[in-house]
């Protein structure tokens, strides 16, 4: 293929999968799922009744792969059938979305009921308020998961097949937003109730912020304050790594011969080098602006 | 009528190869630095996920850069070595991220709970550990250990697929791929799993004092992926 026709698709799928990657981390947040969500479900045992969603269906990785393994194989059989690409992509995304929804259902039930000896109240207002946008959230991702593995199969002709391929997305776009994303909610947005910075202190845990800038807090106040961060960066972070995976064999082809090929695992052990370097310097900052928590006592007796 | 001492005997090289990458697998996973949920409220160092979906993260990565690999040449090393190089990226791009998070987002300095001094930097760490948590964030120690702990699983799963991939059947050729791959993923899984039991929720990396522990994983993880390659080659030799 024309490496400009191929370095366009690799664009197309990087702003896909940035777009997954936002929405992944944006549906944990608003249904409170993955780790944070284990202080959401300690708050009530801890005397803290709330109004905040309690989903964690599983962990996201594996939430995350079944939806998306769900709506490529729908895909898939539609578009075995004679259905056009979109149209498949698009009713394979609703279908995982739904069941996604259903999960988020029993899901918030259970794990609400478990609590009646805490007196956690079950929310319908909730429920039927957060369950369009948790599954609104898992459209988007899946639909945009099985744009990037659609193109990485069909026009950069990957032999995995669509269920596969999305699968294994699934479970990287999942483990990326427990990573990344997540740690704003679990250690900022939960937790603004104590002084910013330093983590949390394990004395604090099940005290979660539990008023809104408005009224009594909720799922949504959450996602929209993730939004501004957390989501995006979880964008970037599985939309760089899709990107920057693909674009090193495109750009070095290897069907021109082995030569090329380790260019561009040559090209890859520049790029960690680099993000490694850069990490460094953040420390660096941070360790500068945030300062020791502790007197060095070593020192002063030596002094 | 499958033979199967045959096909056993055709492929012995696969089977301890397959199950060489699956040790591979399982000692990787110690120097992935994850913290589990204490590390996502900033309470413990190292990424705020589960060993082994972070594990499977990166080394599924890998695989479809392996995959893709493959699909075009048939050196051996170069697809191993993408497999890699797939999964380092993955796992750095995450944790370089997640320091973002860490830094702009909560406010904290990278520092590990479990060393002193870390061991590449030399810096000190346990004056910038705040009160209350066991560490918070990625220190240069754990970065490095995590790139280590990416390749290492990269070549692992690379190396179960190629040498599925490469049994001689009577498939054809999106099917070997569709069979070969599934089986791959599953190994990956294994042993991704298995070290769980030694890491019990946090490590920090090679520096942490559970990475000593890796010989029982892969000594587990040796006998488990025999069977599983064993069950692999029997599945797609015999088709």
């Amino acid at each position: 293929m024309e490496p400009l026709t191929s370095m366009g698709v690799m664009a197309l799928i990087g702003a896909a999968a940035t777009i997954a990657g936002a929405s992944e981390d944006l549906e944990s947040d608003v249904g409170s799922q993955s780790n944070p969500n284990s202080q959401v479900q300690l708050a009530p045992q801890m005397m803290y009744p709330h109004r905040i969603f309690n989903k964690a269906i599983s962990g996201e990785p594996p939430s995350n792969a079944l939806m998306c393994a769900i709506g490529g194989t729908t895909a898939s059989v539609l578009m075995s059938a004679g259905a056009s690409v979109i149209l498949a992509l698009a009713i394979g995304a609703i279908i995982a979305a739904a069941i996604h929804g259903t999960y988020a259902t029993t899901s918030y039930f259970g794990r609400s009921a478990s609590q009646r000896r805490f007196k956690q109240p079950i929310y319908l207002d909730i429920l039927r308020s957060h369950l369009p946008v948790i599954m609104g959230y898992a459209f988007i991702t899946t639909f945009c998961i099985l744009v990037v593995s659609y193109l990485m199969i069909a026009v950069l002709a990957h032999p995995f097949s669509l269920p596969l391929m999305a699968f294994i997305w699934g479970i990287t776009v999942g483990a990326i937003g427990s990573s990344t994303g997540d740690v704003h909610y679990g250690a900022e947005r939960e937790f603004q109730n104590v002084e910013f910075g330093s983590g949390l202190n394990a004395a604090n845990s099940g005290n979660i912020v539990r008023r809104a800038e408005s009224g009594l807090r909720n799922g949504m106040d959450n996602s929209w304050f993730c939004a501004k961060f957390g989501g995006p960066v979880t964008g970037l972070a599985f939309g760089m790594t899709v990107f920057l995976s693909g674009w090193i064999t495109v750009l070095f082809d290897a069907s021109k011969g082995d030569a090329i090929g380790w260019i561009s695992v040559i090209a890859g052990t520049l790029i960690v080098l680099i993000l490694t370097i850069w990490n460094r310097n953040i420390e660096v900052a941070a360790r500068k602006a945030f300062g020791p928590y502790k007197k060095d006592e070593e020192a002063e007796v030596a002094a | 009528m499958i033979d199967i001492a045959g096909i056993l005997t055709d492929n012995i090289l696969n089977i301890l190869l397959i199950t060489l990458g699956g040790i591979l697998i399982s000692w990787s996973v110690h120097f992935v630095p994850v913290g589990g949920a204490p590390a996502a409220m900033a309470q413990a160092t190292g990424i705020g996920t589960g060993t082994v979906q972070l594990a499977a993260g990166a080394g599924l990565t890998g695989l479809v850069t392996a995959a893709a690999m493959m699909n075009v040449t048939d050196s051996m090393l170069l697809v191993i070595a993408s497999g890699a190089v797939g999964a380092m990226i993955m796992m750095s791009v995450t944790m370089i991220v997640g320091t973002w998070v860490y830094a702009y987002g909560v406010g904290c300095p990278p520092a590990s709970a479990k060393a002193k001094y870390d061991p590449i930097t030399k810096d000190r760490q346990d004056l910038y550990v705040s009160q209350g948590t066991e560490g918070h964030g990625l220190p240069t120690v754990c970065f490095v250990s995590g790139v280590i702990g990416a390749a290492l699983g990269g070549i692992g799963g690379a190396m179960v697929y190629y040498y599925l991939l490469i049994i001689e059947n009577g498939l054809a050729a999106p099917d070997i791929v569709g069979i070969a791959s599934i089986f791959a993923v599953g190994i990956f899984f294994v042993n991704a799993v298995i070290p769980s039991y030694n890491i019990g929720g946090t490590i920090e990396g090679y520096h942490d004092p559970k990475f000593k522990k890796f010989p029982k994983a892969v000594f587990a993880s040796f006998i488990a992926t025999f069977l599983c390659a064993i069950l692999g080659v029997l599945a797609i030799g015999g088709l």
